[in-house]
């Protein structure tokens, strides 16, 4: 057969192969043109070879091209028959044909509708037939191309936009298409044509040539599909990969390994097509104009926007400090404006120095943090991954660097997978999707982002590290990056939890009876709180949202929803019932006194989860001066904000007391949390902003207001007098003002009865509240305090007498709390 | 021939593939769907925003049994996916009037 005996040039040579199946084709279909089609039809015509067949690259499987062209409509009356037979002798031959009668007019004309003619004209070659019809079409394809090489440039670049974003705009597939894929051979070709459409574009002609060796290596690959599946196949599957590694690189060659090798080439001609199109963007005045839009104006003195990209006004600077380059992509991350090609050209000529300028000064959590909190985080990884920089500065990172791992639901590799889990999070928050709108809450109430970014940075690391126990892998490499980068204990331990647990949530969905009270203890107990629950939920949203693009399906969404909410209910419920009992057998690794065990016992088995042991025994010699002096009061500046804490003995309305006093002096409690313990000492946290920032130019209004609250708990200031000379607080506008909703539940607790109050913030809210709470007779056993935006969440437990709020006390007390936090 | 037609909890699939397993059934179409039946929907307040929880995952599973096995396999499903509560699901059966095994063109019972 035919193809059987061209099939058998070397894969090593593409391009003799290409040589040698195109003479061979060219001497079945030359003669068949003279035998066919010279003698039945008289009028003048022309057969030319277009596409693949035309620029002489025929793959094994390649369709066969032709145009057949004639001077005018009317030569084409009685040309049916002779051309089907035509056509019917090529396919007997072995040979796939396809053909299109055109007149030299329509080929010269612009058809928007086919744009495809046009691009596949730019590859003619004449085979048989008049040589003054097929000259004359040449003469005015050229005088045509020059006169809509500006439009056809255009509509390429719109058809290779949209070809990418069927691939989701990368080439890290697990099973790539090597023909369609972003930078696969379509985009060589894409350059190929814009180097005939505009000549003048010398740095697309430049970028073209640079590609040799992955035109080279793609082209090979694709001869060896179309060998080994004997069709147009361009899937280079997991099977294929086995064989071709074994085949086109040696037996000894892992397929990871040679997959490794396929997105190096396909990323090089990736970057060249991203270059062709920016640089093809910056040539159109159109968009030129638009470009002077408003995010020039974001321009800083380290980094100019122009043509919606970002420049280094000092390359040299910047790549030479570690620190600024961190500060170029948190740039990035804020405002999701990518880098101009010039700037990844400058970081891959650079790429020893900027990876010794991270080996040499590791950049601090300070500055990661800064990047990962910011909306377009994903898109700043993404930059970095692209610039080659991820790998320099996380070396870690080496080990998932173009990392295939088989498996059936997969869509990218590893790195890929991770970049997109964290971008599924920056579109999470931008997205007015309503059905997502549960998950994007839980999202704006997140206030630590950078850290469940750094989780999902992380998670699975370990699939390079340590194949079989991935999980522990990516805890270890976590660890080993965090300790560089000097990251507080804290964070390390809600980066580290959220890594070890995230599959839990995952499992739980698809095989655990949620209804089943254990299934909700299991959660519980590899989750100590709602934060890490609510970190996690969002953590196993990204993951799964990265598998492929449609494994978020709504079903999923459902099920982690229902996932989250059985364990959200098992915390609250957890929060008021779970007190320390004995403590030395609930904290591993810490030395438990006699005094610090009774001052833990009765408090929630939260307070543990919280905090650390530094703090913990902090708060014991708080209790020691409260005992001594009947109350201790502390005020510590934080990040942004301020934490009171206060340990002094239990009364009734303590805690409407301490909300009032913050109030007076014009402070907005962000975060609280009270309870106490089984001798009677409460334990009152307040993280409050200081809006009129009256604490930091007053130096001495910090020991005021710290000798106002002591006063205040020892009975020698009214808290009402206080209030009396409070300012009313601004209010925020109109319209983003939130009707308070009040939801009482007495099976959240075996002992309380639970508050769950959702209202607009405002200073002295929490003040009107727990005095409502007060005046009602009940008892607040427990409060947890928190704030987003104008809204404040708070769930307080209370208890009258003892006992659960009856139905009367409930509505009595939810109009009550609903009339106090009405906004004005 | 019937087709069976079970609506289970999406946690008790493992347990009813596994039973079906035992008694010889491997031919299973799975799909995850979205529904109610009586356990009907619920609104969700979460954070002062209600939600509308109207339709519940569930995991649908279909197979094509002959005759004589109808009863037994429909049994083994029931049984090995029950809970007791409400929103356990539902089973239907059809009757199924040819299949054909695409390959090799074997029809009836022979095709399953």
């Amino acid at each position: 057969m035919l193809e059987e005996r061209v099939a058998e040039a070397p894969y090593g040579d593409p391009f003799g192969y290409f040589e040698k199946r195109t003479s061979f084709v060219d001497g079945v279909v030359i003669p068949g043109i003279e035998t066919a089609l010279a003698g039945p039809i008289s009028v003048a015509f022309a057969v030319a070879a277009v596409g693949g067949y035309g620029r002489r690259e025929l793959f094994p499987q390649s369709d066969i091209d032709l145009l057949l062209l004639f001077e005018s409509q009317a030569d084409l009356e009685g040309i049916k028959e002779p051309v089907s037979d035509f056509v019917r002798s090529l396919w007997d031959a072995g040979l796939r044909a396809s053909h299109s009668v055109r007149t030299v007019s329509e080929c010269c004309q612009l058809n928007e509708q086919n744009i495809e003619l046009h691009i596949s004209l730019l590859d003619l070659r004449f085979l048989a037939g008049d040589r003054r019809l097929f000259s004359t079409l040449e003469e005015r394809l050229a005088a045509f191309y020059q006169r809509q090489a500006r439009t056809l440039t255009q509509r390429l670049t719109e058809m290779v936009r949209q070809r990418h974003a069927k691939f989701n705009n990368t080439v890290y597939h697990l099973e790539p298409n090597v023909k369609e894929a972003p930078g696969a051979i379509r985009d060589i070709h894409f350059l190929h044509w814009v180097r005939q459409l505009a000549p003048q574009y010398a740095l697309i002609d430049e970028s073209y040539r640079e590609l040799e060796p992955a035109k080279q290596f793609l082209y090979t690959v694709r001869c060896f599909l179309h060998e080994q599946a004997k069709r147009d196949n361009n899937l280079l599957t997991f099977e294929l990969q086995d064989e071709a590694a074994r085949r086109l690189a040696g037996a000894d060659t892992q397929p990871e390994e040679w997959m490794r090798q396929y997105y190096r080439q396909a990323r090089r001609v990736w970057q060249s097509t991203l270059r062709a199109l920016e640089y093809i963007d910056g040539q159109d005045p159109s968009l030129v104009r638009q470009f002077r839009d408003w995010r020039s104006r974001l321009s800083s003195s380290e980094f100019t926007i122009s043509r919606d990209r970002i420049l280094l006004r000092n390359a040299a600077e910047t790549l030479g400090s570690a620190e600024a380059m961190l500060r170029l992509f948190t740039f990035v991350a804020r405002h999701g404006v990518a880098l101009s090609w010039d700037t990844h050209r400058r970081f891959s000529a650079a790429l020893a120095a900027v990876e010794s300028g991270f080996e040499r000064s590791p950049v601090g959590w300070a500055a990661w943090r800064e990047m990962l909190a910011q909306p377009h985080a994903g898109l700043a990884l993404h930059q970095m991954q692209e610039a080659g920089v991820l790998t320099a500065a996380i070396r870690e990172w080496r080990s998932i660097d173009s990392l295939v791992v088989r498996d059936f639901y997969h869509r990218y590799t590893v790195d890929e997978h991770t970049l997109v889990a964290i971008a599924s999070i920056d579109d999470l928050l931008a997205s007015d999707e309503p059905a997502l709108g549960r998950f994007r809450d839980l999202l704006r109430e997140e206030e630590e982002p950078a850290v469940l970014r750094a989780a999902l940075l992380f998670h699975d690391i370990g699939k390079g590290t340590r194949p079989g126990d991935h999980v522990r892998g990516s805890v270890e490499s976590a660890e080993a990056v965090m300790q560089r980068w000097r990251v507080p204990g804290p964070v390390r331990e809600k980066v580290r939890l959220l890594i070890q647990h995230h599959l839990v949530l995952s499992l739980l969905m698809n095989g655990r009876d949620l209804d089943d009270p254990a299934t909700a203890r299991f959660l519980s107990s590899h989750i100590g709180t709602p934060e890490d629950l609510r970190r996690l939920t969002l953590m196993t949203y990204a993951d799964i949202s990265a598998v492929n693009p449609t494994a978020m399906t709504p079903w999923r969404q459902e099920r982690l929803w229902q996932v989250y909410s059985m364990g959200k209910q098992q915390l609250t419920r957890e929060l008021a019932q779970n007190r320390i009992h004995d403590a030395a057998k609930v904290v591993e690794g810490w030395a438990i006194s006699a005094e610090l065990g009774a001052f833990f016992e009765g408090l929630p088995a939260r307070y543990l989860r919280t905090h650390g042991k530094s703090e913990a025994e902090h708060h014991l010699q708080l209790d020691r001066k409260r005992k001594r002096e009947g109350v201790a009061v502390e005020i510590t500046p934080e990040a942004g904000a301020y934490l009171l804490t206060v340990l002094a003995s239990d009364r009734p309305g303590l805690f409407a007391e301490m909300c009032g006093t913050l109030a007076s002096f014009g402070m907005s409690i962000v975060k609280a949390e009270a309870a106490s313990n089984a001798a009677g000492c409460v334990v009152d946290l307040f993280r409050f902003a200081d809006p009129m920032r009256t604490l930091e130019l007053n130096p001495s209004e910090r020991n005021r207001l710290q000798w106002t609250v002591e006063c205040v708990v020892k009975g020698s200031i009214a808290v009402e007098d206080l209030l009396k000379r409070r300012r009313a607080a601004p209010r925020p506008s109109r319209g983003a003002r939130i009707v308070p909703a009040v939801r009482f539940s007495n099976e959240a607790s075996d002992a309380a009865t639970l508050i769950d109050f959702v209202g607009e913030d405002r200073p002295g809210l929490l003040y009107g509240l727990a005095s409502a709470i007060n005046a009602a007779g009940c008892n607040i056993e427990l409060v947890m305090i928190d704030t987003e935006a104008h809204k404040a969440l708070d769930v307080f437990y209370v208890t009258r007498n003892g006992e659960k709020l009856d139905e009367g006390t409930q509505a009595e007390l939810g109009s009550e709390l609903s009339r106090v936090a009405m906004p004005v | 021939m019937k087709k069976i037609e079970a609506i289970i909890q999406p946690h008790k699939l493992d347990e009813v593939k596994e039973a079906l397993k035992n008694i010889g059934v491997d031919g299973l179409t799975i799909s995850e769907v979205r529904g109610h039946g009586r356990q009907k929907g619920h609104r969700e307040v979460y954070r002062g925003m209600e939600y509308e929880v109207d339709l519940l995952p569930k995991i649908k599973i279909e197979t094509v049994v002959p005759d004589a096995r109808l009863d037994e396999i429909a049994r083994t499903i029931s049984s090995s996916a029950r809970t007791g509560k409400i929103g356990d699901g539902k089973i239907f059966i059809y009757d199924v009037l040819e299949a054909i095994r695409i390959r090799n063109d074997d029809t009836g019972e022979a095709a399953l």
